[in-house]
């Protein structure tokens, strides 16, 4: 077990992080060279104004037609994504490994609050399964990835939560955990979970051109 | 008669003796962690004379270190010191804290030697208490 852990805690948690920040920095690099390229002409129409001015409003719960047209999609959204990123941030276990490390240490999450906000990331990953199962406007543009997608984002907090809890097999769960957190993070750059970096970017356009150019809102 | 009642007692109230004498000192099973104000973990499991019996380990200041400008002074031995006596719960720039020095001293060693625990949940563990 030394080795598989030494494993997954050395070589292939460099190479996550390696493939997520540069594939993540590629992604970026080959994004803006295209546009470049073949839409030169946004730039005429890019302002710092519009784009903050929408990135402001989508990322307020309720603050556009859309979100307000959709409650509870509305609420399990924000509330997923608050609780995906906030969770292995500061988690204190993920805490303790970064000050083991690298000497550098920050506020952490107390473990009964992380054990619930984990639950809210699982249980928004099945809203989103059955949502796309159920609602035809959905299924009509989903393909087999976004399943996969949806099983690398759940896999991380499912295995957590029973690593956490040592139900089952502890060290095989804590293995998994690991490995599939490393699947996530390598995932992220090169699948939809892209909409990570590309999102300020596309808001960012659609708030210019709409601000700019329609002289509508985009909310 | 007489005599051999006076031996059979003897040699009895030696065993009671010997007895309680070896049930005085209860066996360590878990690092004692009564002085952080709020854990989040249960207490490490902790089995002192097991651990250095399958570790092989005969000297105290093996893990019971005395340590000066940052070095480690083979010749003392801290063992009749609490681990809190030097290392403080809050971090500081000096030495490591409380809790960074519990793990550096199991984990460091168990990841340098290649043996004993070193995930979270191996010497946390659940079952011992807590939740």
């Amino acid at each position: 077990m030394h080795e598989l852990y030494g494993l997954l805690t050395g070589p292939l948690a460099w190479a996550a992080f390696f493939v997520f920040i540069g594939g993540s920095l590629y992604r970026l690099a080959t994004m803006l060279i295209l546009v470049h390229k073949k839409e030169k002409f946004i730039f005429t129409y890019m302002s710092w104004k519009y784009s903050f001015r929408s990135i402001f409003h989508w990322i307020i719960p309720f603050a556009t037609t859309n979100w307000k047209k959709h409650p509870v999609l509305t609420i399990v959204t924000f509330a997923f994504h608050i609780c995906l990123f906030l969770t292995p941030l500061f988690l204190l276990a993920h805490i303790v490994l970064w000050d083991e490390a690298w000497h550098i240490s920050w506020w952490s999450l107390p473990d009964s609050l992380a054990d619930m906000m984990t639950l809210v990331v699982v249980g928004a990953c099945v809203f989103y399964l059955i949502r796309r199962i159920s609602l035809p406007e959905v299924q009509y543009v989903t393909s087999a990835s976004d399943y996969v997608i949806l099983l690398i984002v759940a896999a991380p907090f499912v295995t957590g939560f029973i690593a956490y809890h040592q139900w089952l097999n502890y060290p095989l769960f804590l293995n998994l955990h690991i490995l599939s957190g490393e699947i996530m993070l390598v995932a992220i750059p090169f699948t939809r979970l892209s909409h990570m970096i590309f999102s300020p970017f596309t808001r960012a356009y659609m708030g210019s051109e709409f601000g700019a150019v329609r002289h509508a809102k985009d909310w | 008669m007489r005599k051999h009642g006076l031996g059979l007692l003897t040699v009895l109230l030696l065993m009671i003796f010997f007895l309680v004498a070896a049930h005085s000192q209860e066996e360590m099973i878990s690092v004692d962690n009564s002085i952080f104000p709020n854990p989040e973990r249960v207490a490490s499991v902790f089995e002192h004379e097991a651990h250095n019996e399958a570790a092989e380990i005969d000297e105290c200041n093996e893990c019971h270190h005395v340590y000066e400008d940052g070095v480690k002074l083979e010749d003392e031995s801290s063992e009749d010191m609490l681990c809190s006596d030097c290392h403080q719960i809050e971090v500081s720039d000096d030495q490591p804290s409380l809790m960074q020095a519990f793990h550096a001293n199991c984990k460091g060693c168990h990841r340098s030697e290649k043996k004993g625990p070193v995930m979270c949940g191996e010497c946390h563990r659940k079952e011992r208490g807590g939740d």
